[in-house]
């Protein structure tokens, strides 16, 4: 589709564009029966299984980290504990490909990933550079400076952070923004606020947030380790449920339900997952929002400004599926039967494409990486998406128009394979 | 007399099929592409006029409060806003050009970066420049900026209140943006004419733009706010236009610009579908929700009020549903439009 305009980010419609390059080695090159799509969609419950199996096991590097921080609040044991975050966002981030498509993992993931969330309901704020949800009752609850507190003209007694009390908190008021359990709530408790808005830092909570005594800095700091102690458990077994559900050898799990369906269902979600994650998700919600209205509020990973590192891997699950391998955290490499190898069969030239295009939106994602984490002069994401910054939004924006045109593949390698409809079952999410 | 009506609808109709079976598939395409074009043209037209009005009537308020008043810019502020309601449903073509649709309204915005932003802008001491605007993002250039700075109720009682200067110069260079891209994206829609027409992509395009406005107004604009989806709680602060109370109203324009600048080309390839009986049906279903005006031209907020009269909410929201069923399954399936990934499918 050739028009005299410049195609918008996200048009509804994408113009294919040919591109050539492709550097996926199929899987298949050495065997010589074709593959199936039955091969395919259990190759992918495989993906699934290994991927939240690692963010698993960094959840609970994670949670024995921020232990010994609680135990020992020292700097060294805050700074690992940050690490040991960043680590787990690794392979979580890959497995968002999951949720859109599997309601089981949509369903489930608000309470590990929910964002933006209202921090006021957890922690203390500073007031005057605090936004939160309009209308959110819950906004400035504060949950670790009181035992009782009140959203909505609702009292709940809260003097005992435990896991099943955080993720009975969460969304409470009938609001999103109330976020009390997941990945960004306990990023806030080790980071705290970022004040830095469109300039160079992330959050500067204090380690004597979590000294006990007279050293305690803002208050209560035995309740923000309780709640730090209580969300990082809640992750862990939440993750726990989720690799259970993808485990091998269960005749009741949600592994078994997708491998008894009609393997088109399979192929569905798969590509479903990939191109509500590209384009609605990631290049939309994540990216587009962030940049057009210079937010920094609708930055992702907002306290750690590591949002580089969320987008930077959640374009990798987006590939993972498609060339069916996976990269697992202590280097083994899954692969098996891909989607790749069922659209070559038929359409070679498509299959080049897409993974031409799968390259270039992570290489388009690598260099929004690159300028964050450079050692010269960082530009974190929230500095690329400043008023009047050209640069940083040019990085920005190459990211989004790769995402953008791989979406168009993704919508003929649908057609390519015979899959009609692209909505998914009951996700909620409009197409 | 009601007879004669009849018969004088079934000899158009007749006239309009036999039209249709003596071209083939393309001209048909044409005629409908044809329909839109002139339609969306007649709505930007509307558009460009009504914010032209916004400017200049906000320009001299702004000049000389004791002559023009508050309440003479609202109302311009409102048939501007009302205007690009009518068209909001376009998502191709020219609005594309450097994201004008958010340009012209922003939405949603939970986090409140419209009040946010116009602080920011009103406490630096200097006066608001057009150039601050045009660089400031699409949370200050458009409809819900100027609706801040005219309705919403704490900055009206505070100092920075109109006709405030810094906050007229604000409030002048937003409507200044809003009726230049008005303008321009008139003159884009003109010359966007022969490639509009002789592409056949944009039948598809375009009915994917109608049936991807009906699905937002449904589930965006009405169920959202009244808690019948995500959470389940009632906020207007998710409607749009919830500031000046002209939620439903801009819904209403929403089906109205619809009505008048889709349905006729959607008609018009149904009535040589497989199934001709869907075009009669969807318009009088058109005709059902805008019964429910001009009665429901009210602010949403008394009505989600737990004493409020929200069964008249519900009324609109069943026929509003039945409209998108209408068009979005059967109409979009009949004429095999093929749905692909769209940009809201977020969360």
């Amino acid at each position: 589709m050739k028009t005299p305009f410049r195609p918008a980010p996200l048009a509804l419609t994408v113009a294919a564009v040919l591109t050539v390059g492709c550097t996926h080695t199929p899987w298949s090159k050495d065997t010589a029966a074709p593959v199936t799509k039955a091969d395919v969609v259990e190759h992918y419950a495989d993906l699934a299984y290994a991927n939240y199996q690692d963010a698993l096991t960094t959840a609970r590097a994670l949670d024995e980290a921020t232990d010994r921080l609680i135990a020992n609040p020292t700097d060294a044991n805050l700074e690992a504990a940050k690490q040991a975050w960043l680590a787990a966002r690794v392979p979580y981030q890959q497995t968002e490909v999951f949720r859109f498509g599997n309601t089981i993992v949509d369903d489930w993931e608000g309470q590990l990933n929910a964002w933006p969330l209202d921090e006021g309901l957890i922690d203390y704020v500073k007031a005057d550079d605090y936004q939160h949800e309009l209308g959110n009752a819950g906004a400035t609850a504060n949950i670790i400076a009181n035992t009782r507190i009140n959203v909505g003209g609702e009292t709940i007694d809260v003097s005992n952070l435990t896991p099943e009390l955080l993720a009975n908190l969460n969304e409470i008021g009938g609001s999103e923004a109330n976020v009390a359990t997941g990945y960004h709530a306990i990023e806030f408790l080790l980071w705290g606020q970022d004040l830095h808005g469109f300039e160079l830092g992330a959050g500067e909570r204090p380690v004597s947030d979590y000294v006990t005594g007279a050293g305690c800095t803002h208050g209560h700091c035995d309740r923000r380790a309780q709640y730090l102690d209580a969300v990082t458990d809640l992750l862990v077994s939440d993750l726990e449920w989720m690799v259970d559900q993808w485990a091998p050898g269960h005749d009741d799990n949600y592994r078994a339900q997708l491998l008894a369906a009609d393997a088109n269902d399979g192929v569905q979600k798969m590509l479903f997952g990939m191109g509500s994650l590209s384009l609605g998700e990631l290049a939309g919600e994540r990216m587009k929002v962030a940049l057009e209205a210079n937010s920094y509020e609708d930055e992702h990973d907002c306290f750690s400004d590591n949002t580089h590192n969320s987008h930077y891997y959640n374009g990798q699950g987006i590939q993972n599926v498609y060339t069916g391998s996976y990269r697992r955290v202590d280097g083994r490499l899954v692969e098996g039967p891909s989607l790749s190898d069922l659209v070559r069969q038929t359409n070679p030239e498509l299959d080049a494409r897409l993974n031409a295009q799968l390259e270039a939106s992570m290489k388009a994602l690598g260099l929004l990486k690159a300028k964050a984490e450079s050692s010269q002069a960082p530009m974190r994401f929230d500095m690329m998406i400043a008023p009047g910054n050209a640069a940083g939004a040019k990085i920005v924006n190459g990211a989004i128009m790769a995402l953008v045109e791989q979406t168009g593949s993704i919508e003929q390698a649908a057609q390519e394979l015979g899959i009609e409809a692209l909505s998914p079952d009951d996700a909620g999410h409009s197409f | 007399m009601q007879r004669l009506t009849r018969l004088l609808l079934a000899c158009t109709w007749l006239l309009a099929s036999g039209l249709a079976v003596a071209g083939d598939t393309t001209d048909l395409d044409r005629q409908a592409r044809h329909l839109w074009y002139d339609g969306i043209l007649s709505g930007y037209q509307a558009l460009a006029r009504e914010a032209q009005t916004f400017a200049r009537v906000a320009g001299d308020y702004c000049q000389a409060p004791e002559q023009t008043t508050l309440a003479q810019v609202r109302d311009a502020w409102q048939r501007a806003f009302l205007a690009w309601q009518a068209v909001r449903f376009v998502d191709f073509g020219p609005v594309e050009n450097d994201n004008r649709a958010w340009q012209f309204q922003f939405w949603p915005d939970p986090k409140n970066l419209v009040a946010r932003k116009a602080r920011a802008l009103l406490t630096s001491g200097a006066p608001v420049t057009r150039e601050q605007v045009e660089q400031g993002g699409v949370a200050v250039q458009g409809f819900p900026m100027a609706e801040y700075l005219l309705f919403d109720d704490a900055f009206g009682t505070s100092d920075q209140a109109l006709p405030a200067t810094s906050s007229c110069a604000l409030l002048t260079a937003v409507a200044g943006h809003i009726a230049d891209n008005s303008q321009q994206l008139l003159a884009d829609w003109q010359a966007f004419r022969p490639h509009y027409l002789d592409t056949a992509q944009f039948r598809d395009t375009t009915l994917r733009a109608g049936v991807a406005a009906l699905e937002i107004l449904e589930e965006r604009r009405l169920a959202q706010p009244m808690g019948l989806r995500g959470t389940g709680k009632r906020s207007v602060y998710v409607a749009d236009a919830w500031r000046s109370g002209r939620s439903l109203a801009g819904i209403e324009a929403s089906v109205r610009g619809l009505h008048q600048y889709f349905f006729p080309g959607l008609a018009l390839l149904l009535e040589h579908s497989d199934q001709p009986e869907l075009g009669p049906w969807i318009d009088a279903q058109f005709g059902e929700v805008l019964e429910h005006f001009p009665a429901l031209r009210q602010p949403m907020a008394p009505l989600l009020a737990p004493e409020g009269h929200f069964g008249a909410l519900q009324g609109l929201y069943v026929d509003l549903s039945q409209l998108a069923v209408l068009v979005n399954d059967q109409a979009a399936v009949a004429l095999g439009v093929v749905r692909g990934f769209n940009s809201s499918d977020g969360d």
